[in-house]
C-alpha cells in the first residue's frame, strides 16, 4: 500500500485540490455560505413546527398580522437563495480573477452582468426567478470560469485603455476594464441574440435539461451518497482534507437539491415529502458527526475500551479533541491518534460512514424521519443539527443517536486491535 | 518575528495558534502567530518570516512556496502528530527553527 502508489495517489489528489478552477468555484460556494444560510433559516423561521402549544409563527403573525412575519422570511429567500446563480456568477469569477491576480471586482461585475443578459425574461418584462437561483447554477459556473479566462487576457493585452500617472487608482483601473468589458459583453449579447434566432430556447434550459438534471438525479441516489462518503474518507485516511477536495463538484450538484426542498418546504409540503434525500446536510448531520469519520463515536469507543488507564495515549487524544468534536471539528483525531495511514483504522474510518450512509439513506427514504430542510453550518453540534436539519423534528435526534451508538460499536474492536498494536510497537521499542 | 499558519477553513489551526501564542507568551518571545484560510493568505504578507501548512492541505505546499520563497519566506508542512496532539511548543520551534 505504501510506496509509489500512495505518492502517486496524494499527488493527483492534490493536483485536483489545488487546481485554479476547482479552487475557484469552491471559494465561490464558501463566499455565499453565509447568505445561503441566512436564506435556509428564515425559511426554517417561517415553518417551524410548533413547541407545544406555543406556536413562534403565530404568535409573530398575532403581533404583525396575519402573514406579515412570513414575508420578513420570504423576502430574505429572494434575496439570498432565490439568486444562488447569480451570486455565484459573480463570487466565482472574483475568485478566479483574484487567484490571477487581475482586477477581480470588475470580473465579478462583468460575470453577473452577462448572467442578467442571458437570463430569459417573463412577459411583464421581469426576470424570470426560477433560472436566478439554482436551476441556473450550471450556467453560472461555466459563464463565471469562460468569461474570467477571456477577461485575463484581454486585461493583460495592448487592449486597454492606460490612464497617465497622477490618475486616482480607482479610476485608473475602471478605465482598464472597459474594453475587454466591452468586448466580452458585446460577445454575450451576441450569442444570446444567436440562440434566440436559432434555437429558440435559452442557454439556461438547454444546460439544465442536458447537463445539471440528469446529475442531480444520480446525485440523490444511494451509491452516489456512498461514493461520496467513501472518497472523502479515502482522501482524509492519506491526511488530505477530503471535504475540501471534493467540494468544488459536490456543492453544485448538491445545492440545488437542499434548495428545491427548501422551497417545497416553505409552501407548505412537508418535511416527509419533498423530494429529496441526499444533500449535503444529510452527510454532514447524519454521517460526518463529529467530524469525518464519524470520529465522534471514535472518542465515545476510546473512553469505553481504555477505562483504567488513565493516560494512555489513545485517551490524551480523546479527551484533547472532545470538545472540539462536539463542533464537527476532528483534526487532533486524526492526526494525533493517528488514522491517518494507520493500518488498524483504515476498515473502520471507511466503513463506518459508509455504513451510516445507508442506515440514514434507509431511515429517510422510507419515511420513518423527515427528510433534510434546512442548511445549517458545518459546526453545528450533533443532536440540534439532526433536530434543525429535519425541520425541527425529535426523529432527527433518534436517527443521529442510532447512528451514533452503530459508530460506537463498531469502532470497539478496532480500538483494541489498535491499542494491541500500540502496545507491541512499545514492547519492542 | 511573524508566523502565519494555514489550513483550508482556519479553524483547527486556529487552536494551534493559541497553544503557541501560550507557549511563546511562556518563553517571553515576541512573535505574532495567526491561522487563515488559504484564500487569505496573500492579505497578509507583510513582514511575514514563516508559513506553516496544516498536513490535511499538504497539497499547497508547491504553490505557497512558489509565491513566497522567492520573497524570503520561509514555508513548511507542520509536523502531523505535533498538529494532531496540539503541541503549541513543538510547532513554535518548528517555526524558530525554520527561520534559523
Amino acid at each position: 500500500m505504501k510506496g509509489r502508489f500512495m505518492e502517486k495517489f496524494i499527488e493527483i489528489a492534490g493536483r485536483i485540490g489545488a487546481q485554479r478552477h476547482l479552487v475557484a468555484i469552491r471559494d465561490g460556494f464558501v463566499a455565499i455560505m453565509p447568505l445561503i444560510i441566512i436564506g435556509s433559516f428564515a425559511i426554517l423561521l417561517n415553518n417551524f413546527p410548533p413547541l407545544g402549544s406555543f406556536s413562534f409563527v403565530e404568535w409573530m403573525n398575532g403581533i404583525l398580522g396575519e402573514g406579515n412575519w412570513q414575508a420578513v422570511g420570504g423576502s430574505i429567500w429572494n434575496g439570498t437563495f432565490a439568486v444562488l446563480g447569480l451570486l455565484v456568477a459573480f463570487s466565482i469569477a472574483y475568485s478566479l480573477a483574484k487567484s490571477y491576480e487581475v482586477d477581480g471586482l470588475s470580473a465579478g461585475l462583468i460575470s453577473a452582468a452577462s448572467y442578467i443578459m442571458l437570463v430569459p425574461v417573463t412577459e411583464d418584462w421581469g426576470l424570470n426567478f426560477a433560472w436566478l437561483g439554482s436551476q441556473g447554477l450550471f450556467v453560472a459556473i461555466v459563464l463565471a470560469l469562460v468569461l474570467t479566462e477571456l477577461f485575463r487576457v484581454l486585461v493583460n493585452s495592448r487592449w486597454t485603455i492606460k490612464m497617465p500617472e497622477g490618475v486616482p487608482e480607482g479610476v485608473a483601473r475602471s478605465f482598464k476594464a472597459l474594453i475587454p468589458a466591452t468586448i466580452i459583453l458585446i460577445l454575450v449579447g451576441c450569442f444570446q441574440a444567436l440562440m434566440s434566432v436559432f434555437a429558440e430556447i435559452s442557454i439556461f434550459e438547454v444546460i439544465f435539461q442536458v447537463i445539471q438534471e440528469p446529475l442531480q438525479g444520480l446525485g440523490n441516489t444511494l451509491p452516489a451518497a456512498i461514493l461520496i462518503a467513501f472518497l472523502n474518507h479515502l482522501l482524509w485516511f492519506f491526511g488530505l482534507h477530503g471535504t475540501n477536495i471534493i467540494g468544488s463538484v459536490m456543492e453544485p450538484l448538491y445545492l440545488p437539491l437542499i434548495q428545491k426542498n427548501l422551497e417545497l418546504f416553505s409552501s407548505g409540503v412537508s418535511a416527509y415529502d419533498v423530494p429529496y434525500t441526499v444533500t449535503k446536510p444529510f452527510l454532514d448531520s447524519f454521517v460526518f458527526m463529529g467530524g469525518s469519520g464519524t470520529t465522534i463515536a471514535l472518542i465515545a469507543a476510546i473512553f469505553i475500551v481504555i477505562r483504567r488507564e488513565k493516560n494512555h495515549p489513545y485517551r490524551e487524544v480523546g479527551k484533547l479533541s472532545a470538545p472540539a468534536s462536539l463542533f464537527n471539528i476532528n483534526e487532533p483525531v486524526i492526526f494525533g491518534l493517528p488514522i491517518v495511514l494507520n493500518p488498524a483504522m483504515l476498515i473502520p474510518f471507511i466503513l463506518v460512514p459508509v455504513t451510516l450512509t445507508i442506515t440514514s439513506y434507509f431511515a429517510l427514504a422510507t419515511g420513518l424521519v423527515p427528510k433534510t430542510v434546512a442548511i445549517i453550518p458545518w459546526t453545528t453540534p450533533p443532536i440540534l443539527s439532526g433536530y434543525l436539519v429535519t425541520g425541527g423534528s425529535w426523529r432527527g435526534i433518534v436517527l443521529q443517536l442510532f447512528n451514533f451508538a452503530i459508530a460506537t460499536i463498531m469502532y470497539i474492536p478496532f480500538v483494541m486491535v489498535g491499542v494491541r498494536a500500540l502496545k507491541q510497537q512499545i514492547g519492542r521499542e | 518575528m511573524k508566523i502565519i499558519l494555514v489550513c483550508s477553513a482556519g479553524m483547527s489551526t486556529s487552536m494551534l495558534v493559541k497553544k503557541m501564542r501560550d507557549s511563546a507568551e511562556a518563553r517571553n518571545l515576541d512573535v505574532e502567530i495567526s491561522a487563515v484560510a488559504e484564500s487569505q493568505l496573500k492579505n497578509n504578507l507583510e513582514n511575514l518570516d514563516v508559513v506553516l501548512i496544516g498536513p490535511q492541505v499538504r497539497y499547497l505546499e508547491k504553490k505557497i512556496k512558489q509565491q513566497l520563497e522567492p520573497q524570503g519566506i520561509k514555508v513548511d508542512i507542520i509536523n502531523q502528530l505535533a498538529y494532531g496532539m496540539m503541541k503549541g511548543d513543538k510547532v513554535l520551534d518548528q517555526a524558530i527553527e525554520l527561520k534559523g
